[in-house]
């Protein structure tokens, strides 16, 4: 006799994520920074700023902040990242 | 007996993988080796007994109980049953862990922020009503400890949900650094036959005769003791000065705290005609610390930073932050303050048990 068992778990992975394509150069695009909250984050993103624009040529550095670093981005900070060739999330603990 | 009652239910079909093995033994092997456990042996769940679940919560399979909004997980009947049978739990618990999900998927929760958090929080549950005594809940010995099926199971199933439906699995989503016991299992019941104070979730709006579940975001309670005075100001301060160290060590942001007041103490209160609010009232005075007070604990570096040496931080943004339980046993003037995760960032809810808007 044997004992037939249901699986507890949900398949972890989201089903419409997937990476997105590389960008060959940062030159001339436009790179979101995105600030979490955290307390240290400024200084990190301050210096990825001025290194973004003097050593790979990056046209436009958008600024982005979420008011809060443990709940999502609000609508307004995800439309503004709609206008970014690449946008980096800086943690800064 | 019930089942004719959710003939349609019953028929919905279970969606979740099958695995077939020899016995009860070989399942828990199978399940600690995928990491579906929190590390204890689980109860095998079967396709009758999580019908039985499901039926017991008046639920059909594919039946969502909530959504983790920022990873967008939806948390459904059908796994939230498995991982309860698993915990150890009976069928007529069930309602209840439903309840604490459903809480738990309420954005002021924020459970997201709260299971990933390098603070390594858990889920401090209440209940309330005359569920806790249909289940034979505990709300005296020991109350926080070991003993009893319902209080240990209930929080249980909810850690095995967390773990196995959103990933909060230790060193991927969930970031705790240390972490604390209660993440096993960290539920009670209120006292209510042997106190005359108002119920937690009575006080939080629910209609008295109601059952219901709150629930908070916890770090481990830290118990206090004053055996050398009847003065309930002076049973009072004990406690805020707990909170306070908690506010110096741990995290000084003002949101949610919850004390548990065990019997000596709370028999103390009540002959000074003190009742709950008395109590917040005055730990929302005196749980207060400076700035400058920073530099007692090793952290002299922050004392200048912010407003400055004089800035005051409040442990509650008013009285209401304060929940107080009666729980515990007879012997003993014990008292337990149960500190926030993290301030307001994730606060209390509080969940009536039964069918959610929308069922039958």
């Amino acid at each position: 006799m044997s004992v037939r068992v249901l699986d507890p778990t949900v398949d972890t992975a989201p089903a419409k994520a997937g990476a997105t394509t590389r960008l060959k150069s940062l030159a001339g695009r436009t790179i979101g920074l995105l600030d979490n909250g955290k307390i240290n984050v400024r200084p990190l993103l301050d210096h990825m700023d001025m290194i973004l624009r003097s050593q790979y040529g990056v046209r436009d550095v958008v600024r982005l902040r979420k008011p809060d670093f443990s709940r999502p981005a609000p609508a307004p900070v995800l439309a503004a990242m709609q206008g970014c060739d690449a946008v980096i999330s800086a943690v800064g603990d | 007996m019930s089942r004719s009652r959710y003939s349609t239910m019953a028929t919905q079909e279970l969606q979740s993988a099958i695995y077939e093995l020899a016995d009860a033994v070989d399942v828990n092997e199978l399940y600690q080796q995928n990491g579906w456990t929190d590390g204890l042996p689980i109860v095998p769940p079967t396709e009758e007994r999580v019908r039985e679940f499901l039926d017991a919560a008046g639920l059909a399979p594919m039946d969502i109980i909530g959504v983790e909004s920022v990873r967008q997980r939806p948390i459904s009947a059908e796994k939230a049953a498995i991982n309860a049978v698993m915990a150890g739990c009976l069928p007529n618990y069930m309602p209840v862990v439903v309840s604490v999900l459903r809480a738990m998927c309420v954005a002021e929760y924020n459970v997201h922020g709260s299971t990933a958090s390098t603070g390594g929080s858990a889920p401090f549950i209440v209940v309330n009503g005359p569920i806790r005594t249909t289940l034979g809940m505990n709300a005296t010995h020991g109350v926080l400890g070991n003993g009893n099926r319902a209080n240990a199971t209930i929080g249980r199933a909810i850690r095995l949900v967390l773990i196995n439906v959103l990933g909060c699995i230790p060193g991927q989503i969930d970031r705790s650094t240390l972490g604390h016991p209660g993440k096993l299992t960290f539920c009670l019941a209120e006292d209510e036959e042997d106190s005359p104070w108002i119920p937690l979730a009575q006080e939080r709006g629910v209609p008295a005769g109601a059952s219901a579940v709150t629930v908070m975001a916890a770090e481990a309670p830290r118990q206090v003791m004053n055996e050398w005075t009847h003065d309930p100001e002076e049973i009072a301060e004990t406690i805020a000065a707990e909170i306070r160290h908690n506010m110096l060590t741990y995290s000084v942001w003002a949101g949610n705290y919850a004390l548990i007041i065990a019997k000596q103490l709370r028999d103390l209160f009540v002959a000074a005609g003190w009742h709950k609010h008395d109590i917040r009232e005055y730990v929302y005075r005196s749980a207060r610390v400076l700035r400058r007070d920073w530099a007692t604990v090793g952290k002299g570096n922050i004392v200048a930073r912010g407003g400055g040496p004089d800035q005051e931080f409040t442990a509650l943004r008013s009285p209401d932050d304060l929940l107080v339980i009666a729980a515990g046993g007879p012997a003993g003037g014990f008292a337990a303050v149960v500190p926030p995760w993290y301030g307001a960032k994730s606060l209390a809810v509080t969940q009536v048990i039964g069918p959610a808007q929308g069922d039958q």
